[in-house]
C-alpha cells in the first residue's frame, strides 16, 4: 500500500493528489496475494489489473522479481553440480538420500516400519521412528509425482534439487513475511536477499540434501501464516498456520525454535496490553491444532506435552486462558467482586502452580537431571563436531556481509513504528541472534530475519532518497488492536494503510535534501548491494560448494585433478566384500558407508549410542591385541580409516584421534588414557618423539602401515607425513590380526581386514545342551522379535 | 553369415537317421589339417585349414564338423568359410545336428556348391571358445604371476579320417610350466608346435594339457544390458549397464597399495583399464555407477570412432567385480530409415566393450517411439526374444513399445549388425508438442479462471457494501477533485480577464464554470443517494462536502463579480485587494475542511 510513489507517475501531469490511484492499487495488490481468500474476498468489484493499468505494471513487477529472484537463488546453488556433478554431498545427506531412496523403493509403510540392520550392528536403528521424514516424504513424493507424469527422474537428481527449489519457496515466504510486516517493496528486497545469502546457500547447495534446506522455507511460511492470522484473527490462517508447523515439525528439529517464539510473542503482547481477541483465537487454535499435529511425527511422539521446551507454549496457553477469562468477568462483575475473584484465582493458579513444581520434582526435574549426567558424558561427542562450535565475528560478516550491519536499522524501524507483528519480528531477530551466537549452525535461523529487516531498512532509505519526495508516505503505522474493534477482515488492513496527501502538504519541503545527497545516498547504497551480489557468489562458489565426497586440486597450469579416494573404497567395498560384511570406522563415516558402500557399519553419524562409539574408540586407540578382541566381540570384518598423510588432507582420522581418545577415556577410563597419548610435554606427536603409546595403538598402525617405506618428495625421508609435517615415528609396523584389504590411490582411505582366527579354541567345558525349541522357526518371525526387543 | 551356437536341437534330430547315413556313405577325407591354437588370450580360439576331398562315391552337399564333448559347452562362436583362390573368404552357412553313438556336437556345413567326387575343397573353420583356460593355481598373491591351464585335443576331432595334421598352440609368454609332449613338439619362445600327425582316424582325441604362465586380462562381462532408446526427433540414446568381472586367478591376502604403486610387476594380472570403442558420431558420452560419475576415464575422439579409456574405480584383480553404465547419444539420421510410414533401424546388437570380450549374458532392449506397430526383428544370429514391454518416459501417455532379447556367450565375432522395422504414423510426431501446448494452455486458463471468478466459501455482505461504498467514494473523490480544478481553472480566467478586460472571455468561463459545476454537483448528489441506499454514513460528509462546496462556489462567483467590479473601476484597486485576500482565505479554509472530510471518507 506504500508503493504509490512508484505508481503515480502516469498521472503526474494533473498535478492534483491522486486518491484513486492509491485505492486501485491497494485493491490490485490484494488480488494478486497467493492466497484465496484475498482474491475471493475481493473479486467482484470491477477493477481488473491489466497493464494499461499501474497495478497491472506492479504486479508483473512483483512477480518478474519474485521469479528472477527463484531464478538467482536457483543458479547460485548448482556451482557443485557444475563444477562435480549430481551427487549427495557430505555425511548426513547420504543418509537422508538412503532413506528417501528406501522410501521411493519400499512405499512409506514400509519406511515409517523400516528397521535398518545395516546400522550400529549389532544393535541396528528404527528409522521411520528416529528420523524427522519431512525430508524424505517430500523428495519422495515429488519423485512419486514426477513419476507418475512420466518423467523419468532418478530418484538422486530430486533430493540433489530440492534444497535449491525450495530456496525459491523460502524466498517467496519471505516475502509475503516481510510485505505482512512492512510493505511489498521491502518484501520484494527481502525475497531478493535471502535467495543469494550465503548464511542459507552454506545449508542449501544443489547436493546438500538436509533438513535445513525445506525447514527454513517451513519455518518462514509458519512465520508468515502466524503473523497474517494475529493480524486476521481467523481460524482459516490459524489452521493454515498449524499445517505449516506441522510440516515444520516433520522437518527438522528447529521445530523448538517455533513452538518457543510463538508463545514469547504471545506474552510479550499481553505484557504491552495488546491483548485482542485476534490473538486469543489465533494462539488458542494454533496451539491446540498444533500440539496434536506435532504428535503425530512418530520421532516427537509425547515430547510436546512432556520435555521442558514445549511447556513454555504449554504455560503461555493457560495464561491467555486466564486473561481472556478475566476480561470476559471484567465486563460482567463490579469492581469488588471482580477483586475477590482475581484473589481466589490467583492463589488457586499458585496452588496449582505448586503441585506441578511437586509433580515435576519427581519427574521432569529427575529428567532433566539425568539429562544432564548424560550430557555431561555427551560432552567429548557433542564438542568433537566443528559445527557446535561458537560463532565468531568473522563468521557472521562472512555469511551476512553488509546485512549484518544494516539489519538492526531495519530492526529500529520496525520498533518505532511499533504494531503486533513488529513485535513478533524483533524478538524473532533478538532470540535468532542469541541463538547464532551460540552454535555455528544456527546462523541458519538468524539469515532470514537479518534479510527481511535489512530489507526494511534498505527500502526505508530508497524512499527516503530514491523515490519523488512529495509523494513520500509515512510507513504504515496502523494499530491492529483500535481495527479490531471496528471488523474482522484481512481486507481492512491494507486499506488502513493508505494514507492521503493534502494538497496542502505538497507545498511543504520534506527535509532539505538537495538531488546531489540524493544521489550519493542512492549511489552508496546501490555500491553496498552490488558488493553484496559479488560477495555472496564469491562465498558459495568458494567456501560453499564443495561435495566433500569428491575433492578437487588444482595444478600450477590450472588443469583440475579429482581426488576420488573415497567413492573409489566406498564402491570397492560395495562390489568386493561380502554382503553382510560389518565395517568398523569412526562414526564420520558411518553414513557414507552405509550409503554409498552399502555395507554395515557399527556406528554412523547418528550418534545415539555413546558406549557404542566409546567402544569403537577404544578399539582405535587400544594395541592391536586389544582391538582384536573388541573387535572380535563386534564381529568386525573390515576397518576403515581415513588417512591424509600421502596428500596432506587435514580432515582424517589420525587429526580427529583425539576425539576417539577422550570419547573412549568417557566410558573406559580404566583402559585408555588421554595423557599416554601425549608426550611427556604434554604434545600429541606422531613423530619418534610421540608417546608410545600412540605409537603402537591400532589406529596409528593402520595409518601408516607401509607408509615408511614411502618416499614422497626427494627432499623428504621416507614415512614423511604431509599433513603434520613429521617423519613417522614407527616405520616398522607390523600387523598381526589384520590384513591390509585395499587401499585407494591417494592412499586416503585404507582399508583392513580382520583375519578370522586361525583354529578353534579348544572348548575347555563340555558343550552345554540346550532344549530345542521350536519358537521362532521363520526367519521373519525371529525378525518381528528382534524389532519388538530394541 | 555365420551361424553360432544358440541355435538348438529340435528340428535337427529328425533328420538324424538321414545324416547317419550320409556321414558313413559320403566317403569324405581330411587331407590335410593345419590348427592353429591361439591361447594367447584370456579365449581359446582354434582355427583349423582343413583340405577335403571327397574319396566317395558321389557328389556331397555338405559335410560335418565336430566339437570335442568336454570342449563344447564353452564354444562362443563357430564359423567355417571357404578358401577360394581370391583373397575373399565365402563363409558358410552352419547347421548343428548330432550323429548316434559318438559323443560331442556336430554342426552340418551346406557346401557352396556340390563337392565332384575327387574334387577337393580347401576350407577354414573358425571355433572360439570361453572359459576353457582354467587358472592354476587358482588362487595367488599380489606378487605372483598368473598360471593357467588349458586342456584341448591334439588332432583335429572330426567325423572323417585325416592324412595328415599340424598343430600350433600359440602362448601367451615364454614361461611354460608344462605341456604334453605327443610326438616330439618343438616350442620356440611362445610357440609350440605338434605333428605332422600322420593318417588319424576319425573321431580320434588324445588329451593336450598345457600349463603356462597367461597374464592378460581375464575380463568378462557376466552381464550386459543395452538399452537403445529411439528417438524420431532426431536421437539415439544408447546405455550400456555393465558387470565386469576378473575370472582369473583369485587375489589371496592383503592387497598392498605400495608394492602396486612402487612396483612394476606386481598384480601384474590386475587390471587398471582398458578401451572402449564407440561409434564415431557418439555424443554426450557417460561413465557412470550407482554412486556417481567415474572420474577416472578419458574420451579421446578419433576420425572414425570415439575411444574411451575405461577405468574402473579400483584396479581389479582376480575376483574382484565392478559394476558401470555407460551411454552415449548418436544423430538417428546414420542408423534409422525411413520410407513412408516405414522405418527401418539398423544397428550393432551387441557393441564394442574391450578386445577379445566375453559376454556372459547379453539383454537388448529396444524401445521404440510411442505408436510404432508391426515391429519385426532380424538378427545375425539366433536370439531369444523375450516378451514385449512397455516403457514410459517423457510425455508418454500410452507408452514405447520396447523389444527384449538376450542372449548367452558371445565374444568380439558378434558384433553384427541387427535391423528392426516397424511402422509409425507421422502424425504422432505432433502429440508430444501438442501435449506441451494443452498443458500450458491448461495452466493459463486455470489461473484466469481463478482471478476472475469468486471462490470464496461465504459471501461477505458487509464486505460487499464495503467495496461498492469503496468504489463510490473513490468516483466522488474524482468529482470534488475535478469541481476543485475547474475552481482554478475559473481563476486562470479571472487573472487573465483582469488582464485582457474582455468581458466575453469572461462570461463564456463562468457560464462553462456554472454548466461543468451543475453536472458535477448532479452526479455527486447521484452517489451521494448511492451512498445512502448503501446505508453508509460516508453519505452524510458528502453531503457537508457539497455544502461547503457550494459556498467556495459562492466565494467563486464572488471573486469573478469583485474582478468585474475592479476592471469597470467600481473598486479601488486596495479595496479589491483585501477583498481578494479575505476571499482567498474563505476559499482556503474551505478546501481544508474539505480535505479533512474526504481524508475522513
Amino acid at each position: 500500500q506504500n508503493l504509490s510513489f512508484q505508481l503515480n507517475y502516469p498521472h503526474e501531469s494533473s498535478a492534483s493528489f491522486s486518491p484513486n490511484m492509491a485505492e486501485h492499487h491497494t485493491v490490485s495488490e490484494c488480488k494478486h496475494k497467493a492466497n484465496p481468500n484475498a482474491g475471493g474476498s475481493l473479486s467482484g468489484n470491477g477493477l481488473s489489473g491489466g497493464l494499461t493499468q499501474p497495478a497491472g505494471w506492479q504486479s508483473l513487477l512483483s512477480f518478474t522479481i519474485l521469479f528472477l529472484a527463484w531464478l538467482a537463488g536457483f543458479s547460485s546453488r548448482l556451482f557443485a553440480v557444475i563444477r562435480f556433478e549430481s551427487i549427495i554431498h557430505e555425511f548426513d545427506p547420504w543418509f537422508n538420500y538412503r532413506s528417501t531412496h528406501h522410501l521411493s523403493t519400499n512405499g512409506f509403510y514400509e519406511f515409517l516400519n523400516w528397521f535398518d540392520e545395516r546400522a550400529w550392528y549389532p544393535l541396528g536403528r528404527i528409522v521411520g521412528g528416529t528420523v524427522y521424514p519431512g525430508l524424505m516424504v517430500t523428495a519422495g513424493l515429488i519423485h512419486y509425482l514426477l513419476n507418475l507424469l512420466h518423467v523419468t527422474v532418478h530418484i538422486r537428481d530430486v533430493c540433489v534439487f530440492l534444497a535449491p527449489v525450495f530456496s525459491g519457496l523460502t524466498a517467496i515466504s519471505t516475502f509475503l513475511l516481510t510485505r505482512e510486516l512492512w510493505n511489498q517493496s521491502a518484501g520484494l528486497l527481502a525475497a531478493c536477499f535471502i535467495a543469494i545469502v550465503p548464511g542459507y546457500i552454506s545449508r542449501s547447495v544443489a547436493g546438500s540434501f538436509d533438513n535445513e534446506g525445506i525447514a527454513i522455507f517451513a519455518l518462514q511460511f509458519t512465520y508468515y501464516l502466524w503473523v497474517k492470522s494475529v493480524k486476521t484473527g481467523s481460524v482459516f490462517w490459524t489452521i493454515g498456520c498449524c499445517l505449516s508447523y506441522f510440516y515444520m515439525v516433520s522437518a527438522w528439529g528447529g521445530y523448538v525454535f517455533i513452538i518457543n517464539l510463538i508463545p514469547l510473542h504471545v506474552f510479550v503482547l499481553l505484557l504491552m496490553q495488546r491483548y485482542s481477541r485476534r490473538l486469543y483465537i489465533a494462539y488458542s487454535t494454533f496451539y491446540i491444532v498444533g500440539l496434536v499435529l506435532s504428535m503425530q511425527i512418530p520421532f516427537v511422539g509425547f515430547q510436546p506435552i512432556r520435555t521442558s521446551e514445549h511447556m513454555a507454549a504449554a504455560g503461555v496457553f493457560a495464561l491467555l486462558q486466564a486473561y481472556a477469562f478475566l476480561q470476559y468477568l471484567k465486563d460482567r462483575l463490579t469492581k469488588q467482586e471482580f477483586q475477590t475473584l482475581f484473589f481466589l484465582g490467583v492463589s488457586l493458579a499458585a496452588g496449582v502452580v505448586f503441585l506441578t513444581v511437586i509433580y515435576l520434582t519427581y519427574t521432569e526435574l529427575g529428567c532433566l537431571y539425568l539429562y544432564s549426567v548424560y550430557a555431561k558424558i555427551h560432552i567429548p561427542i557433542i564438542a568433537s563436531v566443528s559445527e557446535h562450535q561458537p560463532t565468531t565475528w568473522v563468521s557472521f560478516f562472512f555469511d551476512l556481509h553488509i546485512l549484518v550491519c544494516t539489519f538492526p536499522a531495519g530492526l529500529w524501524f520496525c520498533i518505532k513504528n511499533v504494531n503486533d507483528e513488529r513485535v513478533f519480528v524483533a524478538l524473532y531477530a533478538i532470540s535468532a541472534v542469541y541463538f547464532a551466537g551460540v552454535m555455528v549452525r544456527l546462523m541458519l535461523t538468524l539469515t532470514p530475519v537479518v534479510c527481511m529487516l535489512s530489507a526494511i531498512a534498505f527500502s526505508s532509505v530508497f524512499e527516503h532518497y530514491l523515490g519523488d519526495d512529495t509523494k513520500r508516505e509515512n510507513p504504515p503505522a496502523e494499530d491492529s488492536s483500535d481495527e479490531d474493534d471496528k471488523r474482522n477482515s484481512g481486507n481492512l488492513y491494507d486499506k488502513a494503510g493508505k494514507v492521503r496527501k493534502h494538497v496542502s502538504e505538497q507545498d511543504k519541503p520534506e527535509e532539505g535534501l538537495g538531488p546531489n545527497i540524493k544521489s550519493i545516498v542512492t549511489m552508496l547504497m546501490l555500491m553496498l548491494l552490488m558488493m553484496f551480489a559479488v560477495h555472496c557468489t564469491w562465498v558459495t562458489s568458494n567456501a560453499y560448494s564443495s561435495p566433500s565426497v569428491v575433492l578437487a586440486s588444482y595444478n600450477h597450469d590450472g588443469s583440475r585433478n579429482i581426488l576420488d579416494d573415497f567413492r573409489e573404497a566406498y564402491y570397492w567395498l560395495r562390489q568386493n566384500t561380502d554382503e553382510h560384511a560389518r565395517v568398523m570406522s569412526w562414526w564420520d563415516y558411518g553414513y557414507q558407508i552405509a550409503g554409498m558402500a552399502n555395507r554395515t557399519t557399527l556406528v554412523d553419524n547418528n550418534t545415539w549410542n555413546n558406549s557404542h562409539i566409546a567402544l569403537v574408540g577404544k578399539a582405535m586407540s587400544s594395541n592391536e591385541s586389544a582391538a582384536y578382541e573388541i573387535m572380535k566381540s563386534l564381529d568386525v570384518d573390515y576397518v576403515l580409516i581415513i588417512f591424509g598423510g600421502v596428500i596432506g588432507y587435514s580432515g582424517d582420522d589420525i587429526n580427529k584421534f583425539l576425539w576417539m581418545v577422550r570419547i573412549a577415556e568417557g566410558e573406559h577410563p580404566k583402559d585408555i588414557r588421554e595423557s599416554d597419548y601425549f608426550t611427556p610435554q604434554g604434545e600429541f606427536r606422531v613423530d619418534k618423539a610421540g608417546s608410545p603409546t600412540l605409537l603402537n595403538c591400532l589406529m596409528y598402525k593402520m595409518s601408516y602401515y607401509r607408509f615408511g617405506e614411502m618416499q614422497l618428495d626427494f627432499r623428504t625421508p621416507p614415512g614423511f607425513d604431509r599433513t603434520r609435517n613429521a617423519e613417522i615415528g614407527n616405520k616398522d609396523i607390523r600387523l598381526k590380526h589384520l590384513e591390509e584389504a585395499f587401499t585407494s590411490e591417494h592412499w586416503l582411505v585404507r582399508i583392513y581386514r580382520v583375519k578370522k582366527q586361525e583354529n578353534r579354541q579348544p572348548l575347555e567345558h563340555k558343550l552345554r545342551s540346550v532344549l530345542a525349541k521350536q519358537k521362532y522357526t521363520s526367519k521373519k518371525k525371529g525378525k518381528k522379535l528382534n524389532k519388538k526387543s530394541v | 553369415m555365420n551361424r553360432g551356437t544358440g541355435f538348438r536341437l529340435p528340428s535337427c534330430l529328425l533328420r538324424l537317421a538321414w545324416l547317419l547315413c550320409a556321414v558313413r556313405a559320403d566317403g569324405l577325407v581330411n587331407e590335410e589339417v593345419r590348427r592353429t591354437l591361439d591361447l594367447s588370450t584370456h579365449l581359446a580360439k582354434v582355427s583349423a585349414e582343413v583340405l577335403v576331398a571327397n574319396h566317395g562315391a558321389s557328389a556331397v552337399q555338405s559335410f560335418t564338423l565336430a566339437l570335442e564333448s568336454d570342449l563344447a559347452p564353452h564354444l562362443a562362436y563357430i564359423g567355417a568359410s571357404v578358401k577360394g583362390d581370391e583373397e575373399e573368404d565365402n563363409s558358410l552357412a552352419l547347421k548343428e545336428t548330432s550323429i548316434q553313438g559318438r559323443s560331442g556336437t556336430f554342426f552340418q556345413v551346406q557346401l557352396p556348391s556340390a563337392l565332384a567326387v575327387g574334387e577337393k575343397l580347401r576350407v577354414k573353420v573358425e571355433t572360439v571358445f570361453t572359459h576353457v583356460l582354467h587358472p592354476f593355481p587358482s588362487h595367488i598373491t599380489q606378487a605372483e604371476k598368473q598360471l593357467v591351464v588349458f586342456q584341448g585335443n591334439h588332432y583335429l576331432y572330426s567325423p572323417y579320417p585325416t592324412r595328415s595334421q599340424t598343430t600350433r598352440v600359440r602362448l601367451a609368454s615364454k614361461t611354460v610350466e608344462s605341456y604334453t609332449k605327443l610326438g616330439n613338439p618343438s616350442k620356440n619362445d611362445e610357440v609350440i608346435e605338434y605333428g605332422p600327425f600322420k593318417d588319424v582316424p576319425a573321431f580320434s582325441q588324445d588329451a593336450m594339457k598345457i600349463h603356462y604362465e597367461n597374464n592378460s586380462p581375464f575380463l568378462t562381462i557376466s552381464s550386459i544390458t543395452r538399452t537403445i532408446e529411439v528417438s524420431h526427433w532426431g536421437n539415439i540414446a544408447v546405455e550400456e549397464t555393465i558387470d565386469l568381472r576378473h575370472t582369473g586367478a583369485v587375489l589371496k591376502g592383503p592387497f598392498s597399495r605400495y608394492d602396486y604403486q612402487r612396483q612394476a610387476d606386481s598384480g601384474i594380472s590386475s587390471v587398471k583399464s582398458f578401451k572402449t570403442i564407440l561409434p564415431a558420431s557418439a555424443q554426450d558420452v557417460y561413465y557412470r555407477d550407482e554412486i556417481g560419475n567415474i572420474s577416472t576415464s578419458h574420451l579421446q575422439v578419433l576420425e572414425d570412432s570415439v575411444e574411451v579409456e575405461v577405468r574402473p574405480r579400483f584396479p581389479l584383480f582376480g575376483g574382484w567385480k565392478t559394476h558401470y553404465i555407460i551411454g552415449y547419444n548418436l544423430p538417428s539420421y546414420e542408423y534409422l530409415y525411413t520410407l513412408g510410414d516405414q522405418y527401418a533401424l539398423k544397428m550393432r546388437l551387441v557393441d564394442h566393450v574391450y578386445d577379445d570380450q566375453v559376454i556372459d549374458q547379453l539383454t537388448v532392449k529396444l524401445i521404440l517411439p510411442e505408436g510404432a506397430r508391426n515391429v519385426h526383428l532380424e538378427t545375425p544370429y539366433p536370439i531369444v526374444r523375450g516378451p514385449d514391454q512397455l516403457h514410459y518416459t517423457y510425455l508418454d501417455t500410452f507408452g514405447r513399445p520396447v523389444l527384449v532379447a538376450t542372449k548367452k556367450n558371445l565374444v568380439e565375432h558378434h558384433i553384427q549388425d541387427m535391423v528392426v522395422h516397424y511402422t509409425f504414423n507421422k502424425i504422432l510426431m505432433m502429440q508430444e508438442p501438442l501435449l506441451v501446448v494443452g498443458a500450458f494452455y491448461i495452466l493459463f486458463f486455470t489461473v484466469i479462471v481463478y482471478v476472475r471468478l469468486d471462490f470464496s466459501i461465504t459471501k461477505d455482505p458487509a464486505a460487499e457494501v464495503r467495496m461498492k461504498v469503496a468504489s463510490i467514494t473513490e468516483q466522488v473523490l474524482t468529482l470534488v477533485n475535478k469541481r476543485l480544478g475547474l475552481y482554478r481553472h475559473m481563476d486562470d480566467a479571472v487573472n487573465r480577464y483582469k488582464q485582457s478586460r474582455d468581458s466575453g472571455t469572461l462570461n463564456s468561463a463562468r457560464k462553462t464554470l456554472e454548466a461543468e459545476h451543475r453536472a458535477l454537483t448532479n452526479d455527486i448528489t447521484a452517489l451521494q443517494a448511492r451512498l445512502k441506499a448503501e446505508g453508509s454514513d460516508l453519505a452524510e460528509k458528502v453531503g457537508e462536502v457539497q455544502k461547503l462546496d457550494g459556498q467556495v462556489k459562492d466565494l467563486v462567483c464572488q471573486s469573478c463579480q469583485e474582478s468585474e467590479r475592479l476592471v469597470a473601476g467600481k473598486v479601488k484597486k486596495e479595496t479589491y485587494i483585501t477583498s481578494e485576500k479575505t476571499l482567498a482565505g474563505k476559499r482556503q479554509e474551505l478546501i481544508a475542511r474539505i480535505d479533512g472530510l474526504l481524508d475522513a471518507l
